[in-house]
């Protein structure tokens, strides 16, 4: 019976299910129409060598591969922000304010709310810059998430370029950078401790890379922030991040957002505010996005960008687990038609969709039962009467 | 409402015990009981009590805020989760031993290691470059070299006397403070620090 069957971590959507899902993104759809962005579809299918070549290589591992007629490798796209990175770069000729519906997949995911099939909806703004543009794609998160109905939740935002200035006082190589960042981003200070101190990084440093896993809260992290660093690139980040936070409260967001400068990405793309929405009833975050201004590079283009992206069925979790969920939509029609009144009952049918409601054509012959919809008809050859 | 992830056995008593210092009310702790819900009379507080390898997991998806799991399991698991503390408790080394000499080394050229560590193993041997064959074992590692299953074994040592009654040796000790953390969701450490941060606080003044 194992041909019935669906490999782990991917799931058919069911219709009830399914029904919401569409309302949320017909939801989310117009949102983006009413912010100015173009839709686009990505292919599913590209060439391995996509994402094995650029800089911040795809690893190959989580890579879900087929082998192509020619023989070459190709890949199941594993990351739609590089997808939309290229189709800019190369189709396009870079400004644009895109949105999309897409799958990603992941040979790895462990199962829970990670499938390996991983239905996103998201906008990248393309040849953007600056500090409003990156508080701009924030509050667009925000409305998208109010507008999807989830309550109760909020923005956290840091920025790459803390950690990196304050890991060029280090004077750790490339390996051990990222062995650091892993910690970090663990906020396990203590084996970030043995490798910097291996490293002979000063005092100093070391406070301030140990500091990192607790510089989280309101706009008060930046104080203490500024006051634990002297580096160029950790202190423009912060005073971008101020910028950021001042407009977003400008905005009227301020209880909606957030800040973590210990926030230190595994897909390290992102080159500088980076940000993920939270909610209570859900472990793991429900959208995730930043800025990339030099991923296009790889792909022949310059083009600054931030963006970001919801997972759909982690949204549906948490709309679920709030008890947010779009109300059910019941049958507003039922037709039934006795043999030989096929026509008119169609017709009948033709005339209440035409109306906007949802109607269904019984084409069994059945009774009429006026328990299946509030409105129940019966087409019989002397015509048709509501019962 | 603060849901808890404690290890099942001697790790949850001296968890509980850390935690009571804290002002956490852990009373219904303390309690004989088949229940592995337990909510604090306070109602601030709910502990699952679960198998130790199966902390992470809860903490990871998020259903516990909060769990306390030894840095082995940690390790092994490489979990997406916050790790807040050094509890110091249950203090152990994770170690090569073996004896002193290796025996078969002409007819297994690859090193043989037993272990319930794999994951760990894997690493540790493949970022030194070394090729060797993982026996993934899930109790008394110590019986492996001795019955000639493997030459070493890569696993916990506490005070080292069941290596020592069997004629084995700490070879290399490759992580030397294996003790108990406390591990945080990471949407929780946001969504509730209200809550969690001064139970962070109160714990690291209680371990310093």
């Amino acid at each position: 019976m194992k041909y019935r069957n669906l490999p782990f971590g991917v799931q058919d959507v069911l219709p009830e299910e399914c029904r919401i899902l569409d309302e949320i993104k017909r939801r989310l759809a117009r949102k983006f129409m009413l912010g100015g962005f173009e839709p686009v579809s990505p292919a599913a299918l590209e060439y391995y060598d996509t994402y094995s070549q650029i800089r911040n290589a795809v690893p190959q591992e989580h890579l879900f591969k087929l082998t192509d007629t020619d023989g070459r490798l190709l890949v199941l796209r594993p990351d739609v922000t590089l997808a939309i990175s290229r189709i800019a770069a190369t189709k396009l000729g870079g400004a644009s304010r895109l949105s999309y519906f897409a799958d990603k997949w992941d040979l790895q995911s462990a199962g829970g709310i990670s499938g390996r099939e991983i239905y996103q909806a998201g906008v990248e703004c393309l040849g953007e810059e600056g500090a409003f543009s990156d508080a701009n794609t924030i509050a667009f998160a925000i409305e998208c998430l109010n507008e999807a109905g989830l309550k109760g939740f909020i923005i956290d935002v840091g920025h790459v370029g803390f950690f990196k200035g304050v890991l060029e006082d280090c004077g750790l190589n490339e390996a051990e950078s990222e062995k650091v960042r892993a910690l970090i981003n663990a906020k396990d200070g203590l084996n970030a401790e043995r490798i910097l101190r291996k490293a002979g990084a000063s005092e100093r440093t070391l406070n301030t890379v140990l500091a990192l896993p607790t510089l989280f809260g309101g706009a008060e992290v930046f104080d203490r922030a500024e006051s634990l660093t002297e580096n160029a690139c950790a202190r423009r980040a912060i005073a971008h991040l101020r910028k950021v936070s001042d407009l977003l409260i400008r905005m009227g967001y301020e209880d909606k957002i957030c800040f973590d400068l210990g926030t230190v990405r595994r897909l390290s793309y992102y080159s500088g505010i980076v940000f993920s929405g939270l909610v209570k009833e859900l472990g793991a975050p429900v959208l995730s996005g930043g800025r990339y201004d030099h991923l296009a590079d790889d792909f022949g283009g310059k083009i600054p960008a931030v963006g970001f992206a919801i997972g759909l069925k982690r949204l549906l979790i948490g709309l679920e687990r709030q008890g947010n969920l779009p109300p059910e939509q019941p049958l507003d029609a039922v037709v039934c038609c006795e043999v030989g009144a096929e026509e008119l009952a169609y017709r009948t049918y033709l005339a209440l969709a035409a109306e906007g409601k949802r109607t269904r054509l019984r084409t069994d012959y059945a009774a009429a039962d006026a328990s299946e919809a509030a409105e129940v008809y019966l087409a019989t050859k002397e015509g048709v009467k509501r019962v | 409402m603060i849901h808890f992830a404690l290890a099942k056995g001697r790790l949850a008593e001296e968890s509980a015990a850390l935690l009571e210092k804290c002002g956490v009310d852990v009373s219904v702790l303390k309690k004989e009981t088949r229940k592995l819900v337990l909510e604090s009379a306070d109602g601030k507080y709910g502990f699952f009590l679960v198998k130790p390898t199966d902390v992470p997991t809860y903490v990871e998806s998020g259903v516990a805020d909060l769990g306390i799991a030894g840095k082995d399991t940690l390790l092994e698991q490489d979990k997406d989760l916050y790790e807040m503390l050094d509890l110091g408790l249950g203090g152990c080394r994770l170690c090569i031993a073996g004896y002193p000499a290796r025996r078969d080394a002409l007819t297994s050229p690859h090193l043989r290691v037993a272990t319930k560590y794999v994951n760990t193993a894997k690493r540790v041997f493949s970022e030194r470059g070394e090729d060797v064959e993982i026996i993934h074992l899930n109790g008394s590692i110590e019986l492996a070299p001795i019955t000639g299953l493997a030459d070493v074994i890569f696993d916990v040592v506490q005070t080292g006397s069941t290596l020592k009654a069997n004629g084995l040796v700490v070879l290399e000790e490759v992580f030397p403070d294996i003790t108990a953390r406390l591990v945080a969701n990471k949407v929780s450490l946001k969504t509730k620090s209200d809550e969690i941060l001064p139970l962070i606080a109160a714990l690291k003044e209680a371990v310093s």
